[in-house]
């Protein structure tokens, strides 16, 4: 121990935890990021098909709806709350935005851009109603998105009377398998959504304060600031990228269904934490929650590859997950005081 | 400086061999020293007493006896045996009890099921043995005179005082050979303190050592035979208590000459200007019509005293609009106001540094630099864009004016001590320049030195024409600062005095007939 270097008293406490913009959240989605790339070497080595172009496209179109429902959860999750209702949401959002889509005498780029907008209209009404209800009464956003889950489960099957609608104009459906150097523009999109998450949480006021809710919401009220509005905010944007979703679900498999996106928030939550984002709110970043969601897809993947069969797939999903906050959680106390 | 020579020297003038023996203790957590060289000596029956400022080490000292923490070097002795506990069992297995600061309570569950948590009565079938349970935790509780309370109620229907003595009663059920206190008094009242003593007494008579942890000097003085003093993690001193004084003590912990008080020269910096004037305020909890009428000038420090829970803190809460304020008016620098929420009162010019900083002033994992401009985040970011350097100029300019000792404004808040967390806390309210600044036990877990500091920058800020309104329960405290003190009780004022008429006599005088007042019709 004497040969310890004498460091400024603090080194410690401050290497366990983070904040967006601190140099050391970096290293640690490095080192979420060397896992992620560890699992690409080994799977590329291991398996004959895994490095090909074709997989690779293959597996960036696969999770781009959880990534994009990811980010938003990121929100909900930084500030202390969590969604269960962005699966339910994906459904109700994709029929109604289908709904529109298939209206006659539409030109295409009519018919897209209402569908998008009632989509993304239809997550934001949700999205707002958990965050509004759950901030208003004090309640638990855990019970709320659990009712949101039911209701927006039950107004999918009420509005399309429980059948799927599908036929939509095949250039919206052309652009939801289009490439770009072999990457999936949809993936792109979904890329676009995360680098605007990361400015907006970690550059800006707003960002500045959903961490500080998450971490303690009373300072940042006595502070003078209104714990309403970032809490209803974080609740509806994460709505408004279930909107997102859903027309990134239609382009790709050219239907809407009311019983689709059943457990993908469990998925969004799962790709959350194996990025490193508190359950407790208040630490995390969106670059994590995107390697995290890369893991799960190369995961899934690979694993299908090396010959595993889905459930054995989904047991190692499940085993990952705990792994990654054990691996936190030990991580805090390696460092911590 | 007092060395570990001296120590020993005084250990060995006792004849009886020791009963916990210390020797060059040493922890660190990464590079923080947290304990560097504690030697220590208790003997039998020995009430020992230890202070240090914040920080000098005395709860990793008390982690490391009680096994929750492991030391790095050095030896310990327990009754001439070499004592190194794994866990917290092993030390209670050693017959080393511990009442830590914070509480060690279930609260839903009986008095009785409490004090008898770790090893409760059974039968062959493993059921509790009920009655035997509640008869036996009688008997604890009656043994340390504690016998106005039932031992089937739940833990959360008693008074933290009262927690504490169950506390007491519990640590004291297996025959323990010493006791460490963690500051015990903390939150008792004075009567219940001296109940305290008097069960500590009786256990130094049956042969019990006590180590006792303390921040009151007068209660070290009171009760201990011997006291230790540690600073930044070593011993500089430990002597029998009739070999020394408070003076001492105090130069000990601090390492350094303390500055003369400023008392005497204080001079009113109040200005005619009104800044702040309640008129029959009230709130939810104000049980009184006419509620608190006050007025505060400008550079005026008016001093706040009262009992707990006589609705200090729930007023300065109500002024800053935490809490919903109920009637009455409110005028700042004369013109009537009135605040639906903290951001409107802080719009209008009013500071709050709340009672509890980590749990209301800072975001403790969040960087110094944020904290600061927590409050003024439209000054730091253009369009909602934060501008980070704009952001560290500010913190280290305020740094820099309250002498904040800080590694840089991207380290984070809890890297902080308790006297620089606050000083974060004032930069925070400073950076929006307010007019009013409602301070609710400044220097609370702040230690000597960080304390005169603090006093001083709040005497700076009367200067500027700040005006300051105190709630503190330390009288020497508001003493030193207040051109004038209230005194509060069953949220109303009963008393003011002016500086020429402070005494600790009269404020209590004030607060206690302002409670029989109320109690009587």
């Amino acid at each position: 121990m004497q040969a310890l270097e004498k460091t400024q008293a603090g080194d410690t406490a401050d290497a366990r935890r983070f904040a967006a913009w601190s140099p050391k959240v970096l290293l640690r989605d490095a080192g979420i990021g060397l896992a992620l790339l560890l699992l690409i070497v080994f799977f590329s080595v291991s398996t004959e098909h895994f490095l090909t172009a074709n997989n690779i496209s293959n597996i960036l179109t696969q999770i781009t709806i959880n990534l994009i429902l990811a980010v938003g959860m990121t929100f909900v999750i930084l500030i202390g709350g969590i969604d269960l209702s962005v699966g339910s949401m994906l459904a109700f959002c994709a029929v109604v935005g289908g709904t529109v889509l298939t209206i006659p005498d539409l030109s295409v780029f009519q018919a897209v851009t209402l569908a998008t907008l009632a989509a993304v209209g239809t997550g934001v009404v949700c999205g707002f109603l958990n965050g509004w209800i759950s901030a208003f009464w004090g309640l638990p956003s855990f019970i709320v998105t659990l009712g949101m889950l039911n209701i927006a489960r039950g107004a999918a099957l009420q509005v399309t009377d429980a059948r799927t609608i599908y036929s939509f104009p095949p250039s919206f459906n052309a652009f939801g398998s289009q490439m770009i150097f072999g990457i999936p523009v949809v993936f792109l999109i979904a890329l676009l959504l995360v680098a605007i998450a990361w400015f907006v949480l970690s550059k800006t006021v707003f960002g500045r304060l959903l961490y500080g809710i998450g971490n303690n919401e009373e300072a940042v009220r006595l502070a003078g600031h209104s714990l309403m509005f970032y809490k209803v905010a974080a609740f509806t944007i994460a709505g408004a990228l279930v909107g997102i979703a859903a027309m990134v679900y239609m382009a790709r498999l050219n239907i809407a269904s009311p019983i689709i996106g059943i457990g993908f928030e469990l998925n969004a939550i799962a790709a959350v934490i194996i990025g490193g984002t508190s359950l407790n709110g208040g630490r995390g970043t969106v670059i994590g929650t995107l390697l995290g969601a890369c893991i799960t897809g190369v995961l899934a993947n690979g694993l299908i590859l090396f010959g595993l069969s889905d459930f054995m797939r989904q047991m190692i999903t499940g085993v990952v997950i705990i792994l990654a906050v054990i691996i936190d959680k030990y991580r805090e106390r390696l460092t911590g005081v | 400086m007092i060395t570990v020579e001296t120590v020993r020297a005084g250990a060995s003038g006792v004849s009886t061999p020791p009963v916990l023996e210390l020797h060059d203790v040493k922890k660190a957590f990464g590079g923080t020293k947290a304990l560097n060289g504690v030697s220590l000596s208790v003997q039998p029956g020995e009430v020992h007493g230890l202070i240090g400022e914040n920080g000098a080490g005395k709860s990793t000292l008390i982690k490391v006896l009680c096994g929750i923490v492991r030391p790095d070097e050095g030896a310990i002795t327990l009754s001439g045996r070499a004592y190194a506990p794994a866990t917290p069992r092993e030390a209670k297995a050693n017959g080393l009890q511990v009442v830590l600061q914070e509480f060690n309570l279930l609260p839903y569950l009986s008095v009785a099921e409490n004090i008898f948590v770790e090893h409760l009565p059974r039968n062959a079938f493993g059921v509790v043995k009920r009655q035997e349970m509640n008869a036996r935790a009688r008997a604890a509780l009656d043994a340390i005179g504690l016998n106005d309370i039932d031992v089937r109620w739940p833990v959360e229907r008693l008074g933290i005082a009262h927690r504490q003595l169950v506390e007491v009663a519990r640590a004291l059920m297996t025959e323990s050979r010493i006791l460490i206190l963690d500051e015990p008094t903390a939150t008792l009242t004075s009567r219940e303190t001296e109940r305290l003593f008097a069960i500590i007494d009786e256990l130094r008579s049956r042969g019990v050592s006590i180590i006792f942890v303390s921040h009151h000097l007068d209660e070290v003085f009171r009760i201990c035979d011997r006291v230790t003093v540690l600073r930044n993690g070593e011993t500089v001193f430990s002597r029998p208590i009739a070999e020394t004084s408070q003076d001492e003590l105090v130069r000990a912990m601090v390492g350094r000459k303390l500055q003369q008080q400023m008392a005497s020269e204080m001079v009113s910096l109040a200005r005619p200007e009104e800044a702040l004037s309640l008129h029959h305020f009230r709130h939810v909890q104000s049980p009184h019509v006419e509620g608190i009428s006050l007025n505060l000038h400008k550079g005026e420090i008016l001093g706040i005293a009262g009992l707990v829970g006589s609705g200090r803190t729930e007023l300065l809460r109500a002024i800053a609009a935490a809490e919903r304020p109920l009637s009455g008016a409110l005028r700042l620098e004369g013109a009537p106001v009135s605040f639906r929420s903290p951001r409107e009162a802080i719009n209008a010019g009013i500071g709050f540094v709340t009672e509890d900083r980590k749990e209301e002033g800072l975001i403790l994992n969040m960087p110094i630099a944020s904290n600061v401009t927590l409050a003024s985040l439209s000054d730091v970011s253009r369009a909602g864009i934060l501008d980070r350097k704009a952001e560290n100029a500010v913190t280290e300019r305020l740094g820099a004016e309250l002498k904040l000792k800080y590694g840089g404004p991207d380290r984070n808040a809890a890297t902080l001590s308790g006297g620089n967390q606050q000083k974060v806390v004032l930069a925070k309210w400073l950076a929006r320049n307010p007019k009013v600044l409602l301070l609710d036990e400044p220097t609370r877990g702040v230690d000597v030195g960080a304390k005169a500091e603090i006093y001083a920058l709040i005497r700076q800020f009367a200067e500027r024409g700040l005006a300051l309104l105190i709630v503190s329960s330390e009288l020497p405290e508001l003493m030193t600062l207040s051109d004038r003190i209230l005194v509060m009780s069953q949220h109303r004022v009963v008393g003011e005095l002016s500086r020429p008429e402070f005494s600790e006599e009269r404020i209590l005088q004030y607060a206690y007939q302002g409670e029989q007042q109320h109690a009587g019709p």
